[in-house]
């Protein structure tokens, strides 16, 4: 299981992922992101719920509210365009960390 | 979902916050179905369900910063606030019944007077007397009545109390203070409303009194009758509106956390 602080940073790259194909709505969410990481992360409601507030702030996402069949009323997520902008730039951001850190990762160690 | 509860009390309840409330327990409610369903237990589910709940301090902090401006809005009520409100609403309950026994005491007499008169124990007035003299005392005493009324409810409605019916804060402290207040009121509230119920039940028994010492004069029963059906309504009103005092503190906080779950 990873730590929730080293993974802290990237969280809203994750949602936001998770919404790049449609939208979804919190336990979705937070199911295909355990699913996906094959039970490794396990991303906690509050950190999930602090995101999305985060996020909706910055105008990365916005939110809406969906009548499922048997009735529930959920609150379904939206990617926008700036935030499409920004999972871009966070993954160059990715790109480049994961190039800079393992270079002080020694192999075999 | 006593737990989201506890963990939304410190949080200011406004709809954002509600919104959210009720999201998490949706999701929630999902993420424990799923687990029972996939062969855990109960208290297994409920186990998982808590430890990836997280800390509500995470999104305290992301909401602090929007919240520092709406949280003002909630007047908080202080301890000479409360005191005082109560103290007024005490005073009034005792005008509001007073004044009512009054009015069912202007009642009365227009029965009990023309009766004394009648058994000639106030004998100068028998021969001249006139029926209309009867409505100056009616008209003396509901004037009383509707004088302590207005009194009564211009304190209450000009003071800022008019505030407490709408939404204020309590502190944690004052809050149990109040309570503690409210439940020892309460037996003397549940006395005093079987009291009055059982005097307004026993009430005719001054009629068979009345008749069984004499069958001429049951009027003076009627009076009787009449006289303790009005101590009974003035305890109901006096009592009933101080229980309402601690309602209305202790009330409008519950309905605001209570209302979101069943």
């Amino acid at each position: 299981m990873i730590s929730s602080d080293v993974i802290r940073g990237y969280n809203d790259t994750i949602i936001l992922y998770m919404l790049l194909d449609n939208d979804s709505y919190g336990y979705e969410i937070s199911k295909n992101i355990k699913e996906l990481s094959d039970e490794k992360y396990i991303i906690k409601e509050t950190t999930l719920y602090s995101a999305f507030n985060r996020l909706m702030k910055n105008g990365y996402i916005e939110s809406f509210f969906k009548k499922e069949t048997h009735g529930k009323r959920r609150t379904y997520y939206r990617i926008t365009q700036s935030g499409i902008n920004y999972y871009k730039e966070k993954c160059n951001e990715w790109e480049l960390t994961k190039e800079v850190i393992n270079r002080f990762i020694k192999e075999g160690f | 979902m006593n737990y989201l509860d506890n963990m939304f009390a410190t949080l200011p309840k406004t709809e954002q916050i509600k919104s959210i409330k009720e999201d998490l327990l949706s999701n929630m409610e999902d993420k424990y179905n799923e687990l029972k369903s996939s062969g855990k237990s109960e208290n297994e589910a409920v186990g998982i369900v808590i430890s990836e709940f997280g800390n509500i301090d995470e999104l305290m902090k992301e909401f602090d910063i929007e919240l520092d401006g709406e949280r003002d809005e909630l007047p908080t009520l202080t301890e000479d606030e409360v005191n005082n409100y109560l103290k007024v609403n005490k005073k009034w309950s005792i005008f509001f019944g007073t004044g009512v026994f009054i009015c069912l005491l202007a009642l009365i007499q227009l029965i009990l007077i023309p009766q004394i008169i009648e058994d000639g124990v106030i004998t100068d007035l028998s021969e001249n007397f006139n029926d209309d003299i009867l409505l100056i005392p009616f008209f003396l005493l509901i004037a009383i009545a509707i004088a302590m009324f207005t009194y009564a409810g211009m304190e209450m409605s000009f003071g800022k109390y008019r505030d407490l019916e709408k939404r204020f804060k309590l502190t944690v402290h004052l809050r149990k203070s109040i309570e503690n207040k409210n439940d020892s009121f309460h037996p003397t509230y549940t006395r005093s409303i079987i009291i009055g119920v059982v005097i307004s039940f026993l009430s005719p028994i001054t009629l068979f009194i009345e008749s069984a010492i004499n069958e001429d004069v049951s009027s003076y029963g009627v009076v009787f009758l009449l006289l303790i059906i009005s101590i009974a309504t003035s305890i109901f009103i006096y009592f009933g509106f101080i229980k309402m005092s601690y309602d209305t503190l202790l009330k409008i906080e519950h309905s605001n956390s209570n209302r979101e779950y069943k």
